[in-house]
């Protein structure tokens, strides 16, 4: 399978006054199209730094990230944005939905910056979406008015709606009960499936367990890189 | 004349009603423009998602605009209110006549100068003085001079207090006022020193509520003088400038000069708190007017040059000349003007602070909102946008509610004033300064929305992100 994102050498480090943090310490590594990563590690470890910088809310400090065939490092902040609103799709641990917006509007609203015209195709097709993750009967609710797991779902579907490259989870379990996760897990799967590439940060193990391949980061480094075919093929 | 003083006209209305409805469209076809475009809908857009976000907080919005809205309406209301009572001083000049040069005769204060004591004070200007000022020459075009007695004037039991001034038939173009009937002094009245008079109006109401009172006669003194005419109701002169007094045209008498000559004689009696008074003077006033405004000046000098040489030291005259304080005057409102546009500033900038304060405030408590944004997609100048289209509809939304707010205080203040005060309060809506005011309204949003608008524009989405 063709490599959809290759990180080489990438180098992150924050600056705190005087002292120099070196969060990343020259990471490569290749993720296919079409796979499902579960990016794991302790606290600190820098799993969230390399999510960010794969989501490229973040720059690194040397190194580069190609997404595609396109080496994104040194993009400039409008450029960036644009690789968002184009190429990615995120899944947040606590949601991230506009409170005073419907669910219609939150999944509607990655189209506002692509400069598209809004209008009845693109509001049917959130409405899809929503079908989709199971919110058909709930299109005109609020997210204070929704479980976390519809919530959740909702956030699923927003990260659809601009037909991304690539899909970034930050814990997307990480406030749901184990009946609800195991649903959010599934439907993951689902896309992952139907050919979406996936790449989540997670330190449960049984979270995990979901994805093709798990990479465990420890102090900038990778640590180990694995596969578990046994389930996620099954 | 009088609908200045008053309440705002109907020509006003109808301006604003005109230009408010060419802003409308301009507006429009402005929006259809930018739709076109793509950055029509961006816009549009942008300004849907602040009439929300503002409306999820009514009450926060309409504080943070009310220095707007006060700023806004009271400029307008102010400069009504100024504009009324500048006007209002201007035409009162203008009624006097700009072309016209006023001489009045005054009781010299010292005495000393004429070293001459009686009982009869002799003062004023008098023949000699106008038959010089004659020969000043071809500018000239009327002398008008007046007597003036404090008289009784009486009709069966009915008595007023009246103003008896004796002058010629050209004192009507000079004073440019109507009569609600009969006519005025006459040439032949004049020249025949008839037992006539015109009254005004208040002094025809007083002496005759029930009657018609032209072909009436009316007694002054030991005389019968036969109603010819009443003059309408004339606004009065204010007492602009130090040396000129308030005149209340309305209950004068009009006599032809020669006649009170014939019937009183040349002294006047003045009774003033019990005593009586005996002033010899010829003439009250002479009013010169001049062919052209820009011969004022000269004439002007020309007769103060003659009137130094023919009383000498005796200093019992005094030349006014309206158009000098016509100038003063509109310079004075050039003035007030500008000064009530920088009260005016000041007011919006006081509320353009308010607004910032209240766009930081309101940042920082979506910063979440703003780093989900961009984490979408949305680049620092959407953000820029956003914030800054919400600061400019609060601005705009408040900048007319104050045109309204103020629109309102002008038709109302001066009525609730005129329960509570003698004096009017004239009002003239201003209608720059309303567009003035709205579109500073609009500037103060963009001005004062621009930094909370790149405060929020360059937070780091990451940061962003995590705040709650």
């Amino acid at each position: 399978m063709p490599a959809i994102v290759r990180v080489v050498d990438l180098v992150k480090n924050y600056y705190m006054g005087t002292q120099t943090v070196n969060v990343l310490k020259g990471l490569n590594l290749t993720f296919e199209e079409g796979d499902f990563v579960a990016l794991m590690g302790p606290s600190g470890s820098g799993k969230s730094t390399l999510l960010n910088v794969l989501g490229c809310l973040d720059r690194p400090t040397s190194g580069a990230y190609y997404l595609g065939d396109v080496n994104v490092a040194q993009m400039g902040d409008d450029q960036l944005s644009e690789v968002r609103s184009t190429y990615l799709g995120f899944i947040f641990q606590s949601y991230n939905l506009l409170p005073q917006y419907t669910v219609v509007e939150n999944i509607e609203l990655p189209l506002l910056y692509q400069g598209i015209k809004l209008d009845e195709a693109t509001k049917e097709r959130c409405v899809k979406l929503a079908e989709m993750v199971g919110l058909s009967d709930r299109l005109d609710h609020r997210p204070l008015q929704l479980s976390g797991g519809q919530q959740q779902r909702v956030a699923i579907a927003r990260s659809l709606v601009n037909d991304p490259h690539l899909i970034l989870g930050d814990e997307p379990t990480g406030n749901l009960d184990t009946k609800t996760s195991v649903e959010i897990m599934q439907m993951l799967r689902t896309l992952n499936r139907s050919g979406k590439t996936i790449i989540m940060v997670t330190h449960e193990n049984d979270i995990a367990e979901w994805a093709r391949r798990v990479i465990r980061l420890r102090d900038g480094r990778v640590e180990s890189d694995t596969r578990n075919d046994n389930r996620a093929t099954a | 004349m009088n609908s200045i003083s008053e309440t705002p006209s109907q020509t006003n209305v109808l301006l604003i009603a005109l230009v408010g409805l060419f802003v409308v469209v301009l507006v429009l076809i402005g929006v259809a423009q930018l739709r076109r475009n793509g950055i029509g809908a961006k816009l549009q857009r942008s300004i849907d998602l602040a009439v929300k976000s503002l409306w999820l907080h009514k009450l926060r919005s309409v504080l943070s605009v009310l220095g707007i809205i006060i700023g806004t309406s009271s400029v307008i209301a102010l400069m009504a209110f100024g504009e009324g009572s500048m006007q209002d001083a201007l035409d009162d000049i203008r009624r006097q006549g700009a072309t016209n040069i006023i001489v009045r005769s005054v009781k010299p204060s010292d005495d000393s100068a004429t070293a001459q004591r009686s009982y009869v004070t002799t003062y004023g200007l008098v023949k000699r003085d106008i038959d010089r000022i004659e020969t000043i020459g071809d500018s000239i075009l009327r002398i008008v001079p007046l007597r003036v007695f404090p008289t009784e004037a009486r009709f069966l039991e009915r008595l007023v207090n009246a103003r008896v001034i004796g002058t010629t038939p050209e004192y009507a173009d000079v004073h440019k006022f109507e009569l609600s009937s009969g006519r005025f002094l006459t040439d032949l009245d004049e020249r025949d020193r008839k037992n006539v008079c015109v009254l005004g109006s208040e002094a025809a109401d007083k002496l005759f509520p029930f009657e018609d009172p032209v072909g009436r006669s009316v007694l002054m003194r030991t005389f019968d003088f036969t109603v010819v005419g009443v003059i309408r109701d004339r606004m009065p002169t204010g007492g602009t400038g130090g040396s000129q007094a308030a005149e209340e045209y309305n209950r004068d008498i009009y006599v032809p000069l020669n006649t009170t000559v014939a019937r009183f004689g040349e002294v006047i009696s003045v009774r003033t708190a019990g005593s009586r008074v005996n002033e010899k003077v010829q003439y009250n006033q002479v009013t010169i007017t001049v062919s052209d405004i820009d011969k004022v000046r000269p004439v002007g000098d020309s007769i103060k040059a003659i009137l130094e040489q023919e009383h000498g030291y005796k200093k019992d005259w005094v030349v006014t000349i309206p158009l000098d304080k016509l100038e003063e005057a509109e310079r004075a409102k050039t003035r007030f003007t500008s000064l009530l546009v920088l009260i005016a500033s000041i007011s919006l900038v006081v509320g353009g602070i308010g607004i910032m304060n209240i766009m930081l405030a309101t940042v920082t408590e979506r910063t979440r909102e703003i780093g989900i944004r961009r984490a979408l997609g949305a680049k620092q100048k959407d953000i820029t946008l956003q914030f800054l289209v919400e600061a400019v509809v609060q601005t705009t939304i408040g900048g007319l509610c104050g045109v309204v707010l103020g629109l309102v205080m002008v038709y109302t203040v001066p009525y609730v004033w005129s329960l509570f005060a003698t004096t009017p309060l004239p009002a003239k809506i201003h209608v720059p300064a309303i567009f003035l005011s709205l579109f500073v309204s609009i500037g103060v949003g963009v001005l004062f929305g621009w930094y909370p608008a790149r405060r929020a524009a360059r937070l780091d989405p990451i940061e962003a992100l995590r705040h709650d």
